[in-house]
């Protein structure tokens, strides 16, 4: 238990840190987002010096990051220059489509990556390992951009695959089941690129971490003892790797949200990557803020469910934390 | 031995590919800028020995595009005249390694232009934008990763020395950084930053807003040998002679940390590459007119382009053999590194 | 006469912080006293854990004491500050046990033993040279040694490169941490006799810690026991090794290996 509140109350500090960080960027920039609006002959003045006083930007930097973290506290965060509404409301709904790409993508990821990596582990130098690590380092290799770009060719030219968005103009007007097939089609081709991005990566670490178990003298002995392979395999060896697996897949959801943002804006894919990519480049202070602060969110998250997986795996942790 | 050749392989393939990029001048037939607005978007012209009446000639030649008829976007061979390709030609003037000016070019046709990879949509030689865009990505991502490691070299050694509060006040930043998904990062750094500075001023911006992305592992690497290595007797005895702090760093602490960097340079150069890369592809990055890889590929964010001129395309696989080398490089290296500590522990037991 | 060292009731306690919130303090030395007298031996016997690492740093200077004084050619040095810590060290040198970690193995023998030197900053290139093939001299190893890599070295020749090393600022007083455990039997008597040989040549002062009190019986004129930070027991090595006091000592005295003329089973 005191494992778990440890972790939990380190993920809130290194949010709290994070939102910091990002303040403090605000402030270091040279030439405020108003300077921008000040250029914009569609603004008043007296509008722009109204949205300053609002918003406090006159106000000294510890305090004006008080009040956002009240507010954020409450709910609110921040105001979209750009959209012309809360942040709130336009980041939840990219989230969730964000979410609902990296999730499914890091599950299918893993459960490619997992049975390969341990395949070739059992086969370690053998001629199969040997293919597939020459198979993932030629897939290491293209870049994603390439792999996202490659597909979206592959689904004009074929017309099998909607080649953007997430939903159909006539999305609305569909039955449940077609409107799930309909998302299904749409989520297919973001969901490859992403996958195909971090596959290579994941099954050279899976590889590896089973590798170095399965060298483990215990094992050795076990095999000693006339145990059978299978048996090994999972009851001894796959256990004991569960520790450095975990890290792994929390290692793993910061690669596939990092390749997210990418893909979701080559692909149209209506997430938090092209939302933050329009923020930038229209000079929207809040909701870039707010993006960032989703995504680490999102980070932090994995991490912690990585924390709690590993305190219910690893027994060694649940003896660390609670010493008689 | 073995792990040496290797490396000394990988090193040899990594400076020509290197190479050619810096000598762009030289290996490209035309300046990056000049434009031939008169023909936008030309397919890559084909290589011929052979010509229509079956005739072998003693050079390699191509054919200049026309226009079909009754169209104004597919193009054809014009086998009226064949273009002789020259080598050694001399042609616009540009400067090699940045200072010695020159007319020379590797290839050249005289009369029509030759196009072996393509125009864009202002009628610019795809293959000169390919070679000079290299220079830019290549430096970015080289000059980034060097700044990253000096970050991370600077404040692993300072951490994993002194420990105490700096220790842990440095980690606890360390770690900060590293709950930020990486592209995030870079983008949240990038945003609040100028939008539209002149390309010089972006290059070497995006460069520090990429180095100061990474720091952080290569910055717990370097604490983990300096903590290591600081107990290490050696040091320890360094001290009995009077040695000060500055003096353990720099003759026995720091030259540890050597073979950990360089994997970790391995490592970042291609992913600053694609970095770079990415940035200037959504337009964040290096803009027009300086070509870079990234703003290179970014015409196929229309679908026209991306869809129909598939050697535009061309730019996000040039990368690939660079990716290879550099991974070999990278396992090279850490091969190199688990030698050297098998080495020395069973030779310490040598009685 | 004045003693070399004379150290007065030195007490070390580290502070172990293991889980936040529950700090564990460690009592290293307790109360520690006794004195050298130039020229001479003394063995420092105990167990591992017992204190004798922590008391060669505190006496080396690289640790301060948390209590309790070292005087070393009737000056206090256990309260300096740093740059006062770093004028005394050259004069107390310590030998550490492995050979092998002792030396940079990057580093060539010659910079090796011309590191102290250079250090110094006041020998011209010239000198340290000279310097450096006397100091190979007086350890026994051939001139030729100056051109190879310490990892070619065996064991024994390392730990002569380390005295070499260490004997080049001239120090006063070396302190051997287990300097000869690593060792081979064979090797352990050559260097015994070597230390031997240059405390009688030079005038050496040697303090030697070992957990082996029959080694500590053959070199030292004095022993003493450490047992959990104290020392126990006290005296000239032979009466100690005759007529032990304390239980510690004895344990000490059963774990030395024995030979015994016959096997117990063939007395029947």
């Amino acid at each position: 238990m005191r494992y778990l509140l440890r972790r939990l109350s380190h993920a809130l500090l290194l949010l709290a840190g994070v939102s910091v960080l990002t303040f403090l960027f605000t402030a270091l920039a040279p030439g405020t987002y108003f300077d921008e609006m000040r250029m914009n002959p569609q603004i008043a003045p007296e509008t722009i010096a109204a949205l300053r006083a609002q918003y406090g930007l006159d106000k000294p930097l510890p305090l004006r990051y008080v009040s956002w973290l009240s507010s954020l506290l409450q709910g609110e965060m921040g105001f979209s220059f750009a959209y012309n509404s809360p942040v709130a409301p336009l980041l939840l709904v990219r989230a969730r489509n964000t979410l609902l790409l990296t999730i499914t993508s890091t599950l299918l990821a893993w459960m490619v990556a997992l049975p390969l990596g341990i395949w070739s582990a059992e086969r370690l130098g053998r001629l199969p390992d040997r293919l597939l690590s020459w198979g993932t380092a030629m897939l290491l290799v293209i870049p994603d951009l390439a792999l996202a770009l490659g597909l979206l060719v592959f689904a004009v030219r074929s017309g099998w695959f909607p080649t953007g968005g997430m939903a159909s103009i006539d999305f609305e007007a569909l039955s449940v089941f077609n409107k799930l097939r309909d998302l299904a089609l749409h989520m297919i081709l973001p969901v490859t690129a992403l996958v195909l991005s971090t596959l290579a990566l994941l099954v050279r670490h899976v590889r590896a971490a089973v590798a170095d178990v399965l060298n483990a003298p215990f094992l050795l002995a076990a095999l000693g003892h006339g145990i059978p392979k299978r048996t090994l395999l999972y009851r001894y060896a796959l256990p004991a790797a569960a520790n450095p697996l975990i890290s792994l897949f929390g290692f793993s959801i910061g690669v596939l949200l990092s390749g997210s943002l990418l893909i979701e804006v080559v692909m149209s894919w209506p997430g938090l990557g092209p939302l933050l990519l329009e923020a930038i480049l229209a000079r929207d202070l809040y909701l870039v803020i707010g993006g960032i602060l989703f995504s680490t969110f999102f980070l932090v998250g994995g991490n912690l469910l990585a924390d709690l997986l590993l305190y219910w795996a690893d027994p060694r942790i649940r003896t660390e934390s609670n010493p008689r | 031995m073995r792990v040496r050749r290797a490396l000394t392989r990988w090193l040899v393939v990594l400076g020509l590919l290197h190479g050619i990029v810096i000598c762009a001048g030289f290996f490209a037939p035309y300046d990056p800028a000049e434009q031939d607005r008169k023909s936008p978007y030309l397919p890559p012209m084909r290589l011929h020995l052979l010509d229509s009446q079956g005739h072998l000639h003693a050079h390699p030649f191509v054919y200049s595009l026309k226009l079909h008829k009754g169209s104004f976007d597919q193009y054809e061979e014009d086998t009226t005249e064949a273009q002789q390709v020259k080598f050694f030609v001399s042609g616009a003037g540009y400067r090699l390694l940045g200072f010695l000016p020159s007319r020379r070019h590797l290839f050249g046709t005289e009369n029509a232009r030759i196009y072996l990879l393509g125009t864009d949509a202002y009628g610019r030689d795809q293959l000169s934008r390919l070679l000079f865009g290299g220079q830019v990505s290549l430096v970015a991502g080289l000059l980034g990763a060097g700044i990253t490691l000096l970050i991370g070299l600077s404040i692993g050694a300072v951490a994993g020395y002194f420990g105490g509060w700096r220790d842990t006040l440095l980690m606890r930043l360390a770690e900060l950084f590293m709950a930020l998904p990486w592209l995030y990062l870079l983008f949240a750094i990038r945003a609040f930053l100028p939008l539209t500075v002149s390309p010089l001023k972006a290059f070497f911006l995006i460069i520090v807003v990429i180095g100061t992305v990474g720091w952080a592992r290569p910055a717990r690497l370097v604490r983990g040998v300096v903590l290591s290595a600081k107990e290490r007797d050696f040091v320890r005895a360094a001290r009995g002679f009077g040695a000060t702090n500055g003096y353990l760093l720099r003759r026995h602490i720091l030259p540890e940390t050597s073979s950990v960097l360089l994997t970790q340079a391995a490592i970042l150069i291609p992913q600053y590459v694609l970095a770079e890369m990415t940035l200037s592809f959504l337009g964040l990055g290096v803009p027009e007119p300086v070509p870079s890889w990234g703003n290179l590929l970014s015409s196929l964010q229309q679908y026209s382009v991306l869809v129909s001129y598939w050697w535009m395309y061309l730019p996000a696989v040039v990368i690939v053999p660079f990716f290879l080398v550099y991974l070999g490089l990278a396992s090279s290296l850490q091969e190199r590194g688990d030698a050297y500590k098998i080495e020395t522990r069973s030779l310490g037991n040598l009685t | 006469m004045e003693p070399l060292l004379k150290v007065e009731n030195l007490v070390k306690r580290y502070a172990k912080r293991s889980l936040p919130g529950t700090p564990e303090e460690l009592l290293a030395l307790d109360g520690v006293s006794f004195t050298i007298f130039a020229g001479t031996t003394l063995a420092v016997v105990g167990e591992s854990g017992s204190g004798k690492s922590t008391l060669a740093a505190c006496l080396a200077c690289m640790e301060s004491p948390t209590a309790g004084n070292i005087w070393f050619e009737g000056k206090e040095i256990a309260n300096l500050e740093e740059r006062a810590r770093r004028q005394v060290r050259p004069q107390i040198q310590l030998i550490f046990q492995d050979p092998a970690s002792s030396l940079n193995l990057r580093w060539s023998v010659m910079e090796v033993l011309a590191e102290p030197l250079i250090l110094q900053r006041k020998f011209s290139r010239e000198e340290i040279d000279l310097r450096v093939t006397l100091l190979l001299e007086r350890v026994g190893l051939s001139p030729e040694t100056l051109k190879r890599l310490p990892i070619e070295l065996s064991g024994g020749q390392r730990q002569r490169l380390a005295i070499a090393r260490s004997l080049a600022l001239e120090p006063k007083l070396l302190i051997l941490d287990e300097a000869l455990s690593a060792l081979d039997c064979s090797v352990q008597a050559q260097i015994a006799n070597l230390l031997m040989d240059l405390q009688s040549s030079l005038g050496m002062t040697y303090l030697f810690i070992t957990h082996d009190l029959a080694m500590a019986a053959h070199l030292a004129d004095e022993i003493a026991v450490m047992d959990r930070g104290r020392i126990v027991e006290q005296g000239p090595a032979q009466k100690i090794l005759r007529h032990p006091e304390q239980e510690a000592t004895r344990q000490l005295l059963a774990a030395m290996p024995r030979i015994t003329l016959a096997p117990p089973s063939l007395e029947q």
